[in-house]
């Protein structure tokens, strides 16, 4: 188990003060610290931290809104949730322009140190501290996409069941005001499929008539239980292509996020890679000189002792 | 923090010895364990030492993400960075202090976190003391701290003392004959003070066990006076209360066994057959790491040209490294059929990746192929969220097939199978097949040193020694192999001064009656018992050491403790290797609940131990 034994330094220099006010040494303390504070302290440090402070503030705002955030609100009430979309709307964008401040920040403070002059030691460092505060920017990052995909498949999910709702509730105000929004969506998606339109009025006017009559003629009610057969599966048939959807999305939403970073990966990638290229053609450049001087040489060599033969001749 | 199961009774070392250094990287105090946690940036100083102790354990991108930007050797130039804060791990010798203090005049950093490794003496203290108040950088000198790591871990259950300087305490530097008397004092005082680290890291008080009359004893008696005058004082002890980490649950104390290389010679010099002791024997391996040259034969060059630059690659064997966890002990030809397995499994999966991209091609027509391609987007999406795995099992897999392909290159070449099974049989005085002399005059069969290796098996294994005439004869096929004798001159020394100590071999402990049972283990010490072995599959046998472990663990030792040991740490001074340690593991697995761990003064393939030897056989 490792010691502290900072209080048995601090008792040495203690003794050490101690020994040399004895010897007759002393060290000026309280002028000297003034002066040390005003060493060069570069503006990359403090801007470095004002960063990481931005990005705190965000994921704390993440944070303290995320509960409402995620919240669908009783599915059953749908105008009492906490926030409205509206609200969610303005948090997706501010968090947005938010993390693209904090992006460019990084990318700032980085092209900056590349262009100052200074020790290979202190540029690693920086290095090193910008890629800290970009994977801290990341994970707060993820805070957000991870709520907004809870968010999209909360959406799909209402939308799927508000429209089952009005086979189990029988208030009418709900039905009225749920199936327009139904009926837009059956309509959209069975686009391709061939259902009349009449079917779609049909059930609003049989449950309205159904509770006006009394009686039915036997071939009404075998017609209504034909079209409850027919309407039951087509509905069944929505439902599952629903589902296809919203796991679509959200699946969607997942594969965009990985190739968003699989993306920025080759970014940097192809940076290094033109880099090699760059490096590697001047290495090319510097051989073909090399060869050339070389065959230039050799042809003045060959030049002297022709002449020198010559001579000899 | 440790995760304990209740099953086991004491943590494990690697354990305590990684969260200490994390503490220490994050400024002394415990790690905040919420990822997404502000960053704090920091530059690591150390010396060789501490460098040693670090890497096994954590690996450059481990130490980026704890923040650490730069990390830097103590005596390298460095240049201020007054903004950042730096945490110094070294060992408290002159040099690294007045280094140190010279950092502080030169006030390089922000503020100072000074770590060191094993315990800094107060008048070192007062030193930086000074250099800090002349500085006027007292305030800045944020913590002092004596971390007790003055050891390093290799494994979960292995343990050395140093790499850098191990010289100092080798074998050669212990047995040598014109040792003096201070000599021994320092090396000893090395080991203790490494030891002593170990069990304070540990968190324990170890009953501790060795034979009388060697350099282990001298260890031992050391040790426990040093520990005994650690707890005596109650105030400051370091095994005390909160000075143990929260997770220490040891019920029983663990039992620590000193050994003396001299007990067994013959196995630092054994050819092997599983995969690290092999890895240890035939490649360039230090600290986990395995350095290697590819581009391996010779290519005729055209005149004048360029000579081709052979490129060196360096493999870290980490812990996390699944293969590596499941493979390092098994013999060799399991490990090259799994890594094929492995490749195998590979290549399917990347198959598998492949063919949903071309699947991906569909236009989605009609209903079939519409679910199929939303049955195939989830699969897309596991494959690339699979894709990271995916590379590292690559990774590894090209990794360990250089590695497996470069042991068995050495193989091949030297029929090390050949001088394995041989040695074998030697040890377990199991009919021969071949003659010794065969294999020596053989000159395809193995390098001069292997020669060497194996004759030095036969003389130490034998029950009496060669006759003149056949020694003579020996020696010359062995000089027309082109080997060197001198090791031999110190085995025949070495081999008379055993026979010698004949006399009973008593434990020298902490005051319990000597063990008749060990002096006959010390006398047949050398004697493997095991049976032959076949087909050159690992039986399990009992090496020395371990079988002196054994013996130890299952008897009742204490009078008051009716309970036999459940954790042991098993210490050979003057150096141990790969191959003792895998049979204790070996042991350790067969037997439910018990806790081995392996540590000696230096870690030496037979290479270097020959080496050794031959410098003691030249005086």
């Amino acid at each position: 188990m490792a010691v502290d034994i900072t209080l048995l330094f601090k008792a040495s220099v203690k003794t050490v003060k101690t020994r040399n006010k004895a010897i007759g040494i002393g060290f000026e303390s309280t002028k000297d610290e003034i002066f040390k504070r005003s060493r060069p302290k570069s503006g990359f440090s403090p801007r470095a931290k004002e960063v990481i402070t931005n990005i705190t503030k965000l994921k704390d705002f993440l944070l303290q809104h995320r509960k409402d955030y995620v919240s669908a609100g009783s599915l059953i009430s749908s105008d009492l949730s906490r926030m409205t979309d509206n609200d969610r709307d303005q948090i997706d964008q501010d968090a947005q322009i938010f993390m693209r401040t904090c992006s460019e920040a990084i990318k700032l403070l980085r092209s900056e140190a590349e262009k100052q002059v200074m020790s290979a030691q202190i540029k690693e460092h920086r290095g090193a501290v910008l890629d800290l505060i970009e994977t801290y920017l990341k994970g707060v990052c993820k805070l957000y996409s991870e709520q907004r995909a809870i968010r999209v498949k909360r959406m799909v999910d209402k939308k799927r069941l508000s429209r089952l709702v009005p086979e189990h509730h029988s208030p009418v105000e709900k039905k009225v005001e749920v199936e327009p929004t139904e009926e837009d969506t059956i309509k959209e998606e069975s686009s391709e499929k061939t259902t009349s339109s009449e079917v779609q009025d049909n059930p609003v006017n049989l449950w309205e008539e159904s509770r006006v009559e009394d009686e039915l003629s036997p071939e009404e009610i075998q017609m209504f239980e034909q079209e409850n057969q027919r309407l039951i599966s087509e509905m069944n048939s929505l439902v599952d292509e629903v589902r296809q959807i919203e796991g679509k999305v959200v699946e969607i939403s997942r594969l965009q996020e990985i190739f968003a970073e699989k993306v920025l990966h080759q970014e940097a990638e192809i940076d290094n890679i033109h880099q090699l290229v760059v490096g590697a053609t001047e290495n090319v450049k510097e051989g073909n000189e090399d060869i050339r001087e070389i065959t230039s040489k050799a042809a003045e060599v060959a030049a002297c002792l022709g002449s020198c033969q010559l001579r000899r001749r | 923090p440790v995760v304990l199961s209740a099953i086991s009774a004491a943590s494990s070392t690697t354990v305590e010895l990684n969260i200490a250094l994390k503490r220490m990287l994050n400024f002394n105090a415990p790690p905040l364990k919420n990822t997404a946690a502000e960053p704090v940036w920091k530059v690591l100083i150390y010396d060789r030492f501490g460098q040693d102790i670090i890497s096994p354990l954590l690996s450059v991108k481990e130490l980026r993400d704890m923040g650490i930007t730069l990390h830097l050797l103590l005596h390298s130039d460095r240049d201020p960075i007054p903004d950042v804060p730096a945490i110094y791990f070294v060992m408290p010798t002159e040099e690294n202090i007045d280094r140190i203090c010279q950092d502080l005049r030169n006030q390089l950093y922000e503020s100072y976190y000074l770590n060191f490794i094993s315990a800094i003496s107060r008048s070192k203290l007062e030193d930086i003391a000074s250099a800090a108040l002349a500085a006027n950088a007292v305030t800045q000198v944020t913590k002092v701290f004596d971390q007790y790591l003055n050891f390093i871990t290799l494994e979960d259950d292995m343990f050395i003392l140093c790499h850098q300087n191990k010289e100092l305490i080798s074998y050669h530097a212990i047995n040598r004959a014109d040792i003096q008397d201070t000599d021994m004092e320092a090396i000893m005082d090395t080991i203790v003070d490494s030891l002593f680290c170990f069990f304070v890291t540990l968190g324990a008080v170890p009953i501790i066990r060795c034979p009388r009359g060697n350099a282990a004893e001298m260890v031992a008696v050391k040790l426990d006076k040093k520990l005994r005058e650690n707890l005596r004082d109650a105030r400051n002890s370091l095994f005390t209360g909160d000075s143990m980490t929260a997770g220490q649950f040891s019920f029983q104390r663990p039992l620590f066994v000193l050994v003396d290389r001299n007990v067994d010679m013959a196995t630092p010099l054994h050819h092997t057959w599983t995969y690290q002791a092999l890895i240890h024997d035939v490649l360039d391996f230090h600290l986990n790491r395995v350095v290697m040259e590819e581009g391996m034969g010779v290519e005729p060059s055209p005149a004048g040209a360029r000579p081709k630059k052979k490129s060196r690659k360096t493999y870290d064997l980490t812990a996390a490294d699944k293969f590596w966890q499941k493979h390092k002990g098994s013999p060799f030809p399991e490990v090259a059929e799994s890594v094929q397995e492995e490749l195998d499994t590979y290549r399917a999966q990347e198959d598998e990746v492949k063919r949903l991209k071309s699947i991906m091609g569909l236009e989605g027509e009609d209903e079939g192929a519409i679910s199929m391609l939303s049955d195939n987007t989830a699969k897309l999406t596991s494959a690339v969220s699979s894709l990271p795995e995916l590379l590292e099992k690559k990774r590894l897999i090209d990794l360990h097939t250089n590695v497996a392909t470069a042991v068995l290159d050495h193989i091949k070449s030297r029929k090390l199978d050949v001088y394995f099974e041989f040695e074998e049989k030697l040890m377990s005085k199991s009919t021969l097949d071949k003659s010794l002399l065969d294999i020596i005059s053989d000159p395809d069969a193995g390098t001069p040193e292997d020669k060497m290796r194996l004759f030095l098996i036969y003389y130490i294994t034998a029950q009496q020694a060669p006759s003149e005439s056949d020694l003579e004869q020996y020696k010359k096929a062995l000089l027309d192999a082109g080997c060197d004798l001198s090791p031999l001159n110190y085995i025949k020394q070495w081999k008379a001064f055993t026979k010698m100590a004949a006399t009973p071999a008593n434990y020298g402990n902490s005051g319990v009656k000597p063990m008749g049972l060990f002096s006959r283990v010390m006398n047949t010490g050398s004697q493997f018992v095991m049976e032959g072995v076949k087909n050159l599959v690992l039986k399990q046998h009992n090496l020395p050491v371990t079988r002196i472990l054994d013996n130890l663990m299952e008897m009742n030792s204490i009078p008051r403790n009716k309970n036999p040991f459940q954790e042991a740490i098993v210490f050979v001074v003057g150096g141990g290797n790969f191959i003792e340690y895998q049979n204790l593991v070996d042991y350790t697995k067969s037997k439910q609940g018990k806790k081995v761990v392996y540590g000696c003064s230096e870690l030496f393939n037979a290479s270097q131990f020959i080496k050794q030897l031959s410098q003691l056989g030249q005086k």
